[in-house]
């Protein structure tokens, strides 16, 4: 199984413009406009404040990994339907490693770990998050070693 | 507010328990309660169950099934929940109940049954537990949440998977001696190292049973107590924090903060420290939670876990006993029941009544460290033997 089976589906909430900003290449937090706070994943809300006079704004720069896990028990509707495969078949799971990237300005984002060998992964390693979008028109994220 | 005591305690079989539904695993727990503390069903005033999933139970109202098949009806009865630590959720709603007068005996029962689907389904519910938005799509299961605290762990103090293996060894080797506990099988640090990998860096043996079960406790008014009981066991102190539902909204993944809260009020209200401490049962959910359970409670410094169990501190003639039930890891983890279960323990451990082998001498305090979901909720309840 391949990263692409896994997708972010938050188009139908009050934060759905953040799957049409990751559509564009763009990952988005939402900062209040009255305490500055920024929430990373977005809220409309603001906690503190009790307002919803939210802005986005886009993340940028590398993060530093603060943790990470690679899962070879995944949950049911993550798993192939060994019962559909063939007599004989050979079944091959190669899950991608996630883990949080923290970035500069705290937000902490949590994303598929693609072009780093899990054996070198290492905390305190910087990544850089991007979106994708998969071939189903979901989207996603990753975060990858950069340039 | 009123003393409250523990009268009464029951236990059922932990385990793959194919032979009975959930009521009927309840009305296990709850005949021995009734029987140890030597009153009647019609003698209890009120009753609070914990079930924690309708997922695992297939139903809506699974508490109504077990008080149903009790017969208690008309008498006040409801279900609280908090994840994994609805069952100390329920230890103290009945608290309260006692407490504030509104009854002299009260009925609190934890019951699940989790074995009738299979492993990748419970899978998935459990890993709904967390951010079902923002965190589950990226595949994170339970495993993997707490694979994300002990990666973190290992990073910041130098915990090593040894140390996590030593956990699950002691766990199992305590679990052996509890006739109530799902498995009964000691193991070595080679074997959970060597078993196969769930969520890297946690292994088969770091992580927790999926059981079926149910414990039940009766509590009692101070004036009852006393009448009705030679053995009363108080609860001292009670301690509730949370903590983010999301691991990117914490700030720290080296401890759970609830934990920390819970410890803190738990402490103050039954005026002890936690040197005082003479036996604990801790939410071992995976090897790595009770490492963290070490430190959060003040056991050891911040990042000395590891060490606390390499040194076997925390079995039975070291500074403070824990899970020497077998804890989630080898007694089981029905998680509605899981919470009562610990109640249960602890009473047994005060009483001088627990098996041959994993019972702490002269234990006089204890303690109960009860989380649910990867941390949202955490329960801390303190016991004393004397009045």
């Amino acid at each position: 199984m391949e990263f692409q089976d896994f997708s972010l589906s938050v188009k139908d909430i009050k934060v759905g413009e953040f799957a049409e900003g990751l559509a564009q290449g763009k990952i988005r937090a939402t900062q209040c406009e009255q305490c500055g706070t920024i929430y990373y994943p977005p809220r409309h809300d603001c906690p503190h404040c009790f307002t919803d006079k939210m802005r986005w704004i886009e993340l940028e720069g590398e993060g530093r990994l603060i943790s990470y896990t690679t899962i070879y028990v995944p949950p049911e509707h993550f798993t192939t339907d060994f019962s559909k495969q063939a007599p004989f078949a050979r079944f091959s799971y190669h899950p991608a490693p996630v883990g949080i990237i923290e970035l500069e300005n705290g937000a902490r984002v949590l994303g598929w770990i693609v072009g780093v060998k899990p054996k070198e992964l290492q905390v305190g390693m910087q990544l850089q998050p991007e979106p994708q979008v998969l071939p189903d028109g979901k989207v996603t994220i990753m975060l990858t070693p950069g340039d | 507010m009123r003393k409250v005591a523990i009268v009464g305690i029951g236990h059922s079989k932990f385990g793959r328990r194919s032979d009975a539904s959930l009521r009927e695993l309840a009305f296990e727990a709850v005949k021995a309660s009734l029987a140890d503390a030597d009153v009647a069903l019609k003698d209890v005033e009120s009753m609070v169950v914990s079930v924690a999933s309708d997922e695992f139970s297939f139903s809506l109202q699974p508490s109504a099934q077990i008080v149903d098949y009790l017969n208690f009806n008309p008498k006040p009865s409801f279900r609280v929940e908090g994840a994994c630590a609805s069952g100390s959720m329920a230890v103290r709603t009945g608290w309260m109940t006692v407490a504030s007068g509104l009854a002299d005996l009260v009925l609190v029962v934890g019951a699940e049954k989790m074995t009738e689907i299979s492993t990748p389904i419970a899978t998935e519910i459990m890993g709904k537990g967390g951010d079902s938005i923002w965190e589950y799509p990226f595949g994170l299961t339970f495993p993997g949440y707490y694979a994300l605290i002990a990666r973190a762990h290992m990073a910041r103090y130098g915990t090593t998977e040894e140390q996590l293996a030593q956990v699950a060894v002691k766990n199992h080797h305590y679990g052996m001696l509890n006739p109530y506990a799902h498995m009964h099988k000691e193991i070595t640090v080679d074997e959970a190292l060597n078993s196969f990998m769930v969520a890297d860096p946690l292994k088969l043996y770091d992580c927790c049973l999926i059981s079926d079960g149910a414990a039940a406790v009766l509590l009692a008014s101070e004036r009852l107590a006393k009448k009705i009981s030679d053995k009363p066991v108080w609860i001292a102190g009670l301690g509730l924090g949370t903590d983010t539902l999301s691991m990117t909204g914490r700030r720290d993944l080296t401890t759970l903060s609830g934990a920390v809260v819970a410890a803190g009020q738990a402490y103050k209200m039954a005026g002890v420290k936690p040197k005082e401490i003479d036996v604990a049962v801790v939410h071992d959910c995976f090897t790595i939670a009770e490492i963290v359970a070490y430190e959060d409670l003040g056991f050891c410094k911040q990042g000395e876990g590891g060490k606390l169990i390499e040194e076997k501190r925390t079995y039975i003639g070291g500074d403070i006993p824990v899970n020497v039930d077998g804890g989630l890891k080898s007694k089981g983890h029905p998680i509605g029941a899981t919470g009562v279960s610990m109640a249960v323990e602890i009473t047994k451990q005060l009483r001088g009544e627990a098996e041959p082998g994993r019972q702490v001498p002269h234990a006089g305090i204890g303690l109960s460290h009860n989380v649910g979901g990867n941390g949202q909720h955490v329960a801390v309840h303190i016991y004393r033997r004397e009045d």
